[in-house]
């Protein structure tokens, strides 16, 4: 037996629970740095500085602007990535659209049970019931021909099979071009592949 | 991948069969050959091993209800964060610079120019398709591990786009589940 590998210890901040040397770049560092300083001084001297200045500060009944205000822009930046709620469908899925191509959508129906929907296989002239019986035997699964909203056809096929549906799609039809294939990912159309 | 991976997504948990255990254990042997010494502390043969089967296909190995590895689909196992900083040497690593830190730990995946700039370096010979931990430039520990797109070679070459996909971060949903019961 080779020697043996020995287990790193690594310091985890006990407030956000990141690495230590992470913790600037964590959810909440303003909340971090008392524990820093107490901590892992040697990570952050920046830090250390800025805390003795305060301290100083309140000492001598000082006011100072200028000292403490680098380290502090620094970190308000990270806040604002948090605000990334995705925005249900603004009204655009059901637009004409002129260039044919095919989605595909996973809906997830009780918790661990999905349907995956095909959109617009119809625009490439194929037709829907040759179509949903492939993927029926393709996927040993029920494939059914449903009408959607505004009396599109969809092909419902039944189990999550987003990945491998785009494959079947591509190889059997041909004239279905790859880069008109797109995966509905929550709200937001991703090419395929 | 776990941006939002909480315990509701896991499906079923089995403890799996003896067969299967031994090709859990092959194919991380195989995939981390430095692992293989101590791979039987963190995977002791006597004690059950769980299988967590997670929704989009994902697996998690689990021994004492800690996650120690996870894969999508039949793909490659992949270490934890907290075991890969433990071991930081199983993996090849890329490393990014630190610009890049920021969009990283909210779940971006990598691209090439983060990781060929000044600040950057990757590991020599890393093919397309492997999994790789993420370092970042002026920090010691993992923040991430990765699945190449790309190899290194082409990395250096294109330089554009995404070179690693992102499967798993610091402080994302898998960083945060400790313990599964």
């Amino acid at each position: 037996m080779a020697e043996k590998l020995k287990p790193v210890e690594v310091l985890y901040c006990a407030v956000c629970s990141l690495p230590a040397e992470y913790c600037e770049f964590g959810p909440d560092f303003e909340k971090c740095k008392p524990w820093l300083i107490k901590n892992a001084p040697e990570l952050y001297p920046a830090l250390v500085k800025e805390e003795s200045e305060r301290a100083a500060e309140q000492l001598n009944g000082l006011d100072i602007s200028s000292g403490p205000g680098r380290t502090e822009a620094g970190s308000s930046t990270s806040e604002h990535k948090v605000d990334e709620e995705v925005k249900t469908l603004p009204g655009g899925k059901v637009k004409k659209k002129e260039k044919p191509e095919v989605v595909v959508e996973k809906v997830v129906r009780n918790k661990r049970k999905c349907v995956t929907i095909v959109k617009g296989l119809d625009m490439f002239g194929i037709k829907l019931s040759d179509a949903s019986k492939k993927f029926g035997k393709k996927f040993a699964s029920g494939a059914s021909v449903v009408k959607g909203p505004t009396d599109k056809e969809q092909i419902d096929v039944q189990g999550d099979f987003m990945y491998d549906i785009v494959d079947f799609i591509a190889e059997t039809w041909k004239n279905v071009p790859g880069s008109s294939i797109y995966i509905l990912e929550d709200g937001k159309k991703v090419p395929a592949g | 991948m776990f941006k939002k991976f909480t315990q509701e997504e896991i499906s079923g948990q089995n403890q799996v069969k003896a067969s299967v255990q031994r090709k859990i254990r092959q194919s991380i042997a195989d995939e981390y050959p430095d692992l293989e010494p101590i791979l039987d502390e963190l995977l002791p043969k006597k004690s059950p091993l769980i299988v967590a089967k997670c929704q989009n296909h994902v697996n998690l190995v689990v021994m004492n209800n800690v996650p120690l590895f996870f894969n999508v689909r039949e793909g490659p196992y992949m270490p934890t964060l907290r075991l890969l900083h433990k071991y930081p040497t199983i993996m090849k690593k890329f490393t990014v610079d630190r610009g890049a830190i920021k969009f990283v730990l909210a779940g971006a995946n990598i691209m090439c120019p983060g990781l060929t700039s000044p600040g950057g370096a990757l590991d020599e010979d890393v093919p397309a398709e492997a999994p790789v931990a993420i370092m970042a430039e002026g920090k010691q520990h993992a923040l991430a591990i990765g699945f190449t797109k790309l190899s290194a070679k082409d990395i250096k070459a294109i330089n554009k786009g995404i070179g690693v996909d992102n499967m798993h971060y610091l402080n994302d949903g898998l960083w945060k589940t400790l313990t599964l019961n």
